[in-house]
């Protein structure tokens, strides 16, 4: 009765960027029997490695610094879509005055509101909802959620 | 991509306590997820896969209402509203009301002198904080997240306490005993990259570098503020693999105890010693 012997070898290596490639070659062959399997599978390692070897370092394409960091470009904004969709929904919901908003977005940021990047973005969100929340929060931002989560934010001890 | 954890929704943190599935555990992870994870995967079970509830301990009961009143005074600087003192008192008396409303915290009669204690440790910090107090932060308490899916990791998100002026990304942290300066970087790495890489996600540039604040809760007060360099590449490879680490160990029910001292403040001893 013939032995089917299965075989996988795959190498992942870290590259620039928090990049990251792998590969992996698999082999199926048969064998008579069973006398030889632990030399078949040291010679079906090696092959495999070296082929992998000699393929993985070509790395192809790598992206530079800041790659996929250009936020939203379907407009002129610097915060993610996400974040734009909600400030303007805020707005909308509450008829604020435009005005005001960007007066609000200079006094925090020194920055007209389309130029926030996503952090200052997310800061001018928390804000305008302690301004216009309705109630939604307390006052005392995201503190609460952190209820049950253990020591990590509040207590060390 | 990175987002804006939608202040609107309930976070993460937030949906705790209760039973969640493994894919919804994996979909989504923070520093605290990962710090419990590393630190007792049963306590992880415990907390975040069955869901359950425990009262606030008195220390995080401290630590809870004094994150709120320096969230207030980071607020008031960066709108150059005054705060002074007694406006902070008023502040830290309804802080401490208000996290208490609904919960059985253990005080064994001590309430008030544990009140005192945590009054006087952010009595303390006010005189002496580093930060000086016309500057202007760049964000306060402020929800980021990143999407690695990119890496095959789920979103990792987090709430990061201050980033001052030139972005130096702030912790603060409250603790009973003056904390091994050589110890911290290791102890705390997971945290601090994972600020380091949400900072760099959500502005396109890297931190200045972290400081971690420590109030120490001692019969007389202390401020210790250990500074650290921005997150190397080495330390975002290593949160990387603990991640991914993370997602398998959840996969395959990894979720045995890892006894140590850390047992001794452990919430779920009870349920440890009858888990089989």
């Amino acid at each position: 009765m013939a032995v089917k012997l299965i075989t996988n070898y795959a190498k992942r290596l870290g590259l620039p960027g928090y990049s990251s490639h792998q590969f992996s070659v698999s082999i199926e062959t048969e064998l008579p029997n069973l006398d030889n399997v632990a030399q078949d599978s040291a010679r079906l390692y090696g092959s495999l490695q070296e082929v992998v070897d000699q393929q993985i370092q070509k790395t192809g394409f790598v992206p530079p610094d800041g790659y996929g960091m250009d936020g939203d470009k379907t407009g002129a904004w610097n915060c993610s879509k996400k974040q734009r969709d909600l400030i303007e929904k805020i707005i909308a919901e509450n008829k604020l005055d435009q005005t005001e908003i960007e007066q609000l977005a200079t006094g925090m940021f020194g920055l007209r509101l389309q130029q926030l990047n996503k952090l200052q973005a997310s800061g001018f969100i928390d804000e305008l909802l302690d301004r216009h929340g309705n109630g939604k929060r307390n006052g005392f931002r995201q503190r609460r959620s952190q209820r049950g989560t253990g020591v990590s934010k509040g207590a060390t001890a | 991509m990175i987002a804006v954890a939608d202040p609107a929704a309930p976070s993460v943190a937030a949906e705790e306590n209760q039973p969640r599935t493994i894919a919804e555990l994996t979909q989504t992870v923070s520093a605290s997820r990962l710090s419990t994870w590393q630190r007792c995967r049963l306590q992880f079970y415990f907390r975040y896969v069955s869901g359950i509830r425990k009262a606030p301990s008195p220390s995080l009961h401290i630590g809870t209402t004094v994150h709120t009143v320096l969230q207030q005074w980071n607020l008031a600087r960066w709108h150059k509203r005054q705060l002074n003192i007694e406006a902070l008192k008023g502040i830290f008396l309804q802080a401490w009301a208000i996290w208490q409303d609904g919960e059985q915290i253990e005080w064994n009669g001590k309430e008030q002198s544990v009140k005192s204690t945590a009054w006087n440790v952010l009595q303390h910090y006010l005189r002496n904080t580093p930060i000086p107090a016309d500057e202007k932060p760049q964000a306060v308490e402020v929800g980021v997240e990143a999407d690695l899916s990119a890496h095959g990791l789920p979103t990792l998100v987090g709430v990061i306490d201050l980033v001052r002026s030139g972005g130096r990304i702030v912790d603060f942290k409250t603790s009973a005993r003056t904390p091994d300066a050589k110890m911290l970087a290791h102890t705390t790495e997971t945290q601090t990259s994972t600020y380091g890489v949400l900072y760099r996600e959500a502005t396109g540039g890297k931190e200045k570098g972290i400081e971690l604040h420590h109030l120490i809760k001692s019969k007389k007060p202390k401020l210790v503020v250990n500074e650290f360099g921005p997150v190397s590449e080495a330390q975002i490879t290593r949160l990387f693999h603990v991640i991914e680490a993370y997602v398998n160990g959840l996969e395959r029910d990894d979720f045995v105890p890892s006894p140590g001292l850390q047992c001794g403040s452990c919430e779920f001893f009870q349920e440890c010693r009858a888990w089989r």
